[in-house]
C-alpha cells in the first residue's frame, strides 16, 4: 500500500526552527511505522534520522509523536496510521529535539532512572540458594518492571510540562520496583530519597501517564503506591500526612471537602508561621468572594451514607 | 579519554556481564555500544535461560540436551563446563533481582523447553530477556561501570606486535572519532540478522564484532550455521517467542496436518518451510493457559489484530540468529592476543550446528562473565598506554575518504536491501550448491558498490550516512564467510541444510571450518570437534 509520512525535518545547524518534508512510499500491508521508516531512509533519504531498534516492542526505543499522539512507531501498523491519507510524524513534545525524530534520551528518561538508584540491597539467603518469594509477589514485580523506559507516561505528564526536574512518571514507576521487592532491604532510604524535591510528592495524578503507558502499568497507581507506603512507614512530609488525614476527615464527616479545614489543618494547628503564611491568601479568597462569612460547612445530602462506607472501610482494613 | 583496563563493546547480557565481572576483578572498564544498553535487542530474547538447578548432577542432561539438540557438532568439554556453572549463575541473578516465576514452594520455576527432555528453563513470564536486562543494567548503575552510548566501534586498535589495546568508535553525537584505549578489548556486539531479508533482529545488528575482529586476523569458527526460527508471524516476519512452544502451543499445517513442534529449532524451521509449500501453517495455542504469555498476547493483538485464545496464528520460519561467530574458548579468549569475546558474536562451541532454546541467555551470562574475567588478568599483564597519534590519523583518514566520495546516487541502503534478498534466497533455511557459489560473485559486486556510496547530507550530529556505510561493509565481510563456508560443508546438519547433500555426514564432516581472513578472501581450515563424554548418534 502507499503512505504518506509527513516528517517534521529538523537539524540544529542547518534549519533551526525545522521544516516537514512528506516521503511517499510503497510498503507492505502489514508494514509498522517503523518500518515504513526505515524503507525512506534505505531508499529515499539516508539523512533522515530516527530511533528504533527491536522492531516488536521490547525495547522502548522508538517512542515518537503519530499524528500527534504518543506512539511507538513498531507497534504501530501504517494501516490504522494513516488519516485522510497522511501519517504525521514528530519528536515527542517535552524533549530536546536533536535531529528530526532523534531526541535526548539522556537527560529526559536515562539519568533521572538513574537517580533512583533501582538495583535492589538484598541479603540472600545463601550462594546456592534462591529468595523464596511466592509467585503472587513475583507477578507484581513483574507487571511493574515490564516498564521498557520508554518516556511515553512522561511525555503525557503535565507535571513535566511545566517543572522538567521533576523525577516523572517514568523514573518513579521504575522506583516501585524495588520497594515491592520483598528482597529489598533499604525501603525506608529509598522512600525518603524519593520524597525529596521534585520526587514522588510532586505528582498531581492527573491520570495522564497512566492513559499514555503502552504496557497498562498504571505509572500514576506506582506513585500513588509509593506515597501509601511512605505514609505507612511515617515518612515524606508531615504536612502530606496531615493533609491526607485532614481530607479523610472531613469528607467522612460532612460527605464532601472542608477547603478551609483542609488548608488549616494541612499546614498543622500549633504551626503558627505557617497559618500565618494562609492569611493573605484567605484575605484574597474573601475579597474575591470565595470564602463567604460567616464560613459555615454545611453536611451534603446523603453524608451519613457516606460515613458508613468509611465505617465499612475502616472496620475491614483493621 | 581515559586509558581503560578493559572496553567493552556491546550493552546486551553479554556486554553488561562481561563489564560487571571484569569490574568486580578490580580492573577499570567501560562499556561502548551503539545503542544504550536499555535499547539492546537482548530486551527482545522473551523465553528464558536454562540450568539444571536442583540436584548435584542436574547439569548433565543439560549438557546431553545441548549436545543432542546441535546434531553432536558441539565442543563437549566448553559445554560441561558452561552447563555446570548455569546454576550459580542463575541463582546470581536472582540475587541482583530478577524476578524469576516460581513454584508453589516460592522457588524458581522451571518449564520444558522444546527438545528438552526435562523441565530446565528458567523464565519470567514471556519477558525474560527484558527482566535480565533491566537488572543487569541495575547492577551497571550500581557500580558505575561508564556506558558510552551512541557509539558505535568501527575497528580495533592493532600493535605491531599483534595485539589488540583498544577500539576505535564513532560518536553519533557529533560524528567525532574516539580512540578508546585498554589493555583488553571485549567483543560482546550481538547478532548480524540484517544482511537478511526476514529476521528477528535490532536494526542494530550488523555483525560489527564479527567483522572487525576478522579484519584484525581472528578466526572466525562455523559460520554456515544460523539458525532459523520456526514461529515468526506470517504477515510481517515478527517473532513468536520459543516459549509459545515450551507453553504447549502446536503447530498445524495445511488439513491440519501436525508439524512437530517439540523439537529443536532447525528441525521445526525446516518442517514448517517444507510444509508452507502445501499451504499457511499456524501456531495453535488452544492448549496454552489463559494466564500464560501476556507479551506475546500484545504483541500478536498490535501488530496483525489476532486474539491467540480464539484464532491459530500463521507463522513462518525467518533468520534467528547466528550459531557461528569470533572463534574463542571456554575462557572468552580469541586468537588474537588482547581480544576476547562473549555472546551471540562469538562461538564458544557451546552449540555445535544447532542452538538448544534457554541456552543463548546463559552462554551471554556464563561467558560474559569469564571474558570479563580473562580480560580483566590480561590487562595487568599489559604495559603503559601506546601513543595512538598515527592510529588515530589512519583512522580519521578512512571516514574523511568515505565523506569525500562523490555523491551518486547509490545508497547504503538499497544495497542492504539487496544483500538481504540475496542471503535469503541463496544462504537461507535450505541451500544448495549452484546458489551459494552464485553469491560469491553477487557479494563482491555489491562490495564494489558500497565502496562507492557517497554522503549527501551534513556529517552532523545523528546522521547515520556514514554509521549505514560502515554496517554494510561489516555486513559484506561476514556474508561473504557464510557463504563460503557453507558452500565448502557437503553435508547437512542441524542448521546448515543443503538440498544437494541432504544428510548428514560424520565420516567427512565431523569437524568446525574456521575462516581467516586474506587478500584472496575467506581462507578455511578445519579442526576436530571436542568429545569428551557424549559419542555422536544419529548420522546416516
Amino acid at each position: 500500500m502507499q503512505v504518506n509520512l509527513n516528517v517534521l525535518r529538523y537539524d540544529p545547524v542547518s534549519n533551526g526552527d525545522g521544516s516537514r518534508q512528506t516521503y511517499s512510499v510503497e510498503v507492505e500491508e502489514q508494514s509498522s511505522v517503523l518500518d515504513a521508516l526505515i524503507q525512506v531512509q534505505e531508499e529515499q533519504d539516508a539523512t533522515l534520522s530516527f530511533r528504533g531498534s527491536c522492531r516488536s516492542g521490547f525495547c522502548g526505543d522508538c517512542t515518537m509523536r503519530v499524528n500527534g499522539k504518543a506512539k511507538w512507531a513498531c507497534r504501530m501498523p501504517v494501516s490504522k496510521a494513516q488519516v485522510d491519507g497522511e501519517i504525521t510524524l514528530d519528536p515527542p513534545r517535552l524533549v530536546k529535539g536533536v535531529k528530526d525524530l532523534v531526541y535526548d534520551q539522556e537527560e529526559f528518561l536515562f539519568d533521572k532512572y538513574a537517580a533512583t538508584k533501582p538495583w535492589i540491597e538484598p541479603s540472600p539467603p545463601g550462594p546456592a540458594d534462591e529468595h523464596i518469594v511466592s509467585q503472587e509477589k513475583i507477578k507484581e514485580l513483574q507487571e511493574a518492571s515490564s516498564c521498557t523506559l520508554c518516556g511515553m507516561c512522561d511525555e503525557g505528564c503535565t507535571v513535566l510540562v511545566i517543572d522538567k526536574t521533576f523525577l516523572g512518571p517514568a523514573a518513579l514507576t521504575r522506583a516501585f520496583k524495588p520497594v515491592a521487592d520483598p528482597r529489598d532491604k533499604v525501603i525506608e532510604r529509598r522512600l525518603s530519597e524519593l520524597s525529596e524535591k521534585r520526587g514522588m510528592w510532586d505528582c498531581v495524578h492527573c491520570f495522564e501517564a497512566t492513559e499514555h503507558c503502552p504496557k497498562g502499568i498504571d505509572p500514576t497507581d506506582r506513585i500513588l503506591s509509593l506515597r501509601d507506603e511512605a505514609i505507612k512507614r511515617g515518612i515524606g512530609t508531615p504536612r502530606v500526612v496531615r493533609h491526607n488525614d485532614s481530607f479523610a476527615k472531613s469528607i467522612k464527616s460532612s460527605g464532601w471537602l472542608d477547603e478551609a479545614r483542609l488548608a488549616i489543618e494541612s499546614e498543622g494547628l500549633t504551626n503558627i508561621g505557617g497559618l500565618m503564611h494562609l492569611v493573605p491568601t484567605a484575605a484574597k479568597a474573601m475579597a474575591h468572594r470565595k470564602a463567604p462569612l460567616p464560613y459555615l460547612h454545611k453536611k451534603r445530602p446523603g453524608s451519613k451514607h457516606i460515613k458508613r462506607i468509611f465505617e465499612k472501610w475502616e472496620k475491614g482494613s483493621k | 579519554m581515559p586509558r581503560y583496563d578493559v572496553v567493552v563493546v556491546g550493552g546486551g547480557f553479554a556486554g553488561m556481564s562481561t563489564a560487571l565481572s571484569a569490574r568486580e576483578q578490580g580492573a577499570s572498564v567501560c562499556i561502548v555500544t551503539k545503542q544504550h544498553p536499555l535499547r539492546s535487542h537482548s530486551s527482545g530474547a522473551q523465553s528464558g535461560i536454562n540450568a539444571g538447578l536442583r540436584g548435584a548432577n542436574a547439569w548433565e542432561s543439560h549438557g546431553l540436551d545441548t549436545v543432542k539438540a546441535g546434531a553432536y557438532f558441539s565442543e563437549q568439554d566448553v559445554v560441561e563446563e558452561i552447563c555446570q556453572e548455569a546454576a550459580t549463575q542463575v541463582i546470581a541473578l536472582e540475587h541482583m533481582g530478577v524476578p524469576f516465576d516460581r513454584n508453589g514452594d516460592g522457588r524458581i520455576d522451571q518449564i520444558t523447553f522444546p527438545a528438552s527432555s526435562k523441565a530446565r528453563t528458567c523464565y519470567c513470564s514471556d519477558a525474560t530477556g527484558h527482566n535480565i536486562l533491566q537488572t543487569l543494567y541495575e547492577q551497571v548503575l550500581r557500580m558505575q561501570i561508564p556506558v558510552h552510548h551512541d557509539c558505535s566501534a568501527v575497528s580495533l586498535i592493532m600493535m605491531d606486535d599483534g595485539s589488540c589495546q583498544g577500539v576505535f568508535a564513532r560518536s553519533l553525537r557529533d560524528g567525532s572519532l574516539v580512540a578508546y584505549s585498554s589493555g583488553s578489548v571485549v567483543l560482546a556486539t550481538g547478532g548480524m540478522g540484517r544482511m537478511y531479508r526476514d529476521n528477528t533482529s535490532s536494526t542494530a545488528s550488523t555483525g560489527d564484532g564479527v567483522a572487525m575482529a576478522y579484519r584484525a586476523g581472528a578466526a572466525l569458527r562455523d559460520m554456515e550455521m544460523v539458525q532459523f526460527a520456526p514461529t515468526a508471524l506470517a504477515p510481517n516476519g515478527i517473532l513468536i517467542t520459543a516459549a509459545a512452544r515450551g507453553e504447549g502451543a502446536v503447530l498445524v499445517g495445511s488439513n491440519n496436518a501436525q508439524i512437530d513442534s517439540r523439537s529443536g529449532s532447525d528441525v521445526v524451521s525446516q518442517a514448517v518451510a517444507r510444509e508452507l509449500a502445501n499451504g499457511d501453517v499456524f501456531l495453535d495455542f488452544k492448549d496454552v493457559d489463559s494466564g500464560r504469555l501476556s507479551e506475546t498476547r500484545l504483541l500478536i493483538k498490535d501488530l496483525v489484530g489476532m486474539d491467540i485464545s480464539k484464532d491459530p496464528v500463521p507463522v513462518r520460519p525467518v533468520m534467528h540468529r547466528p550459531i557461528g561467530g569470533i572463534k574463542i574458548d571456554g575462557s572468552g579468549s580469541t586468537a588474537v592476543t588482547g581480544l576476547y569475546a562473549a555472546g551471540e558474536c562469538a562461538n564458544s562451541g557451546l552449540n555445535g550446528a544447532n542452538r538448544l532454546g534457554g541456552n543463548s541467555l546463559l552462554e551471554s551470562v556464563v561467558v560474559g562473565r569469564r571474558a570479563g574475567e580473562s580480560a580483566a588478568g590480561h590487562a595487568g599483564s599489559v604495559g603503559p598506554a601506546p601513543d595512538l597519534a598515527t592510529h588515530q590519523a589512519d583512522e580519521e583518514r578512512k571516514v574523511a575518504a568515505i565523506v569525500a566520495r562523490e555523491k551518486g546516487a547509490e545508497s547504503a541502503g538499497v544495497i542492504r536491501r539487496e544483500l538481504a534478498s540475496l542471503m535469503q534466497e541463496n544462504v537461507g533455511i535450505f541451500r544448495d550448491g549452484a546458489g551459494l557459489s552464485g553469491t560469491a560473485a553477487k557479494l563482491s559486486s555489491l562490495r564494489e558498490r558500497c565502496e562507492a556510496v557517497g554522503v549527501r547530507g551534513p556529517a552532523s550530529g545523528y546522521s547515520t550516512e556514514i554509521a549505514a556505510i560502515i554496517e554494510l561493509g561489516n555486513m559484506l565481510d561476514v556474508a561473504e564467510v557464510i557463504a563460503a563456508s557453507a558452500l565448502a560443508r557437503e553435508e547437512s546438519r542441524g542448521s546448515h541444510s543443503r538440498t544437494d547433500f541432504p544428510n548428514r555426514d560424520d565420516e567427512n564432516w565431523m569437524k568446525h571450518t574456521v575462516a581467516r581472513g586474506s587478500d584472496d578472501g575467506p581462507k578455511l581450515t578445519y579442526e576436530p570437534v571436542t568429545v569428551t563424554r557424549w559419542q555422536p548418534e544419529g548420522s546416516s
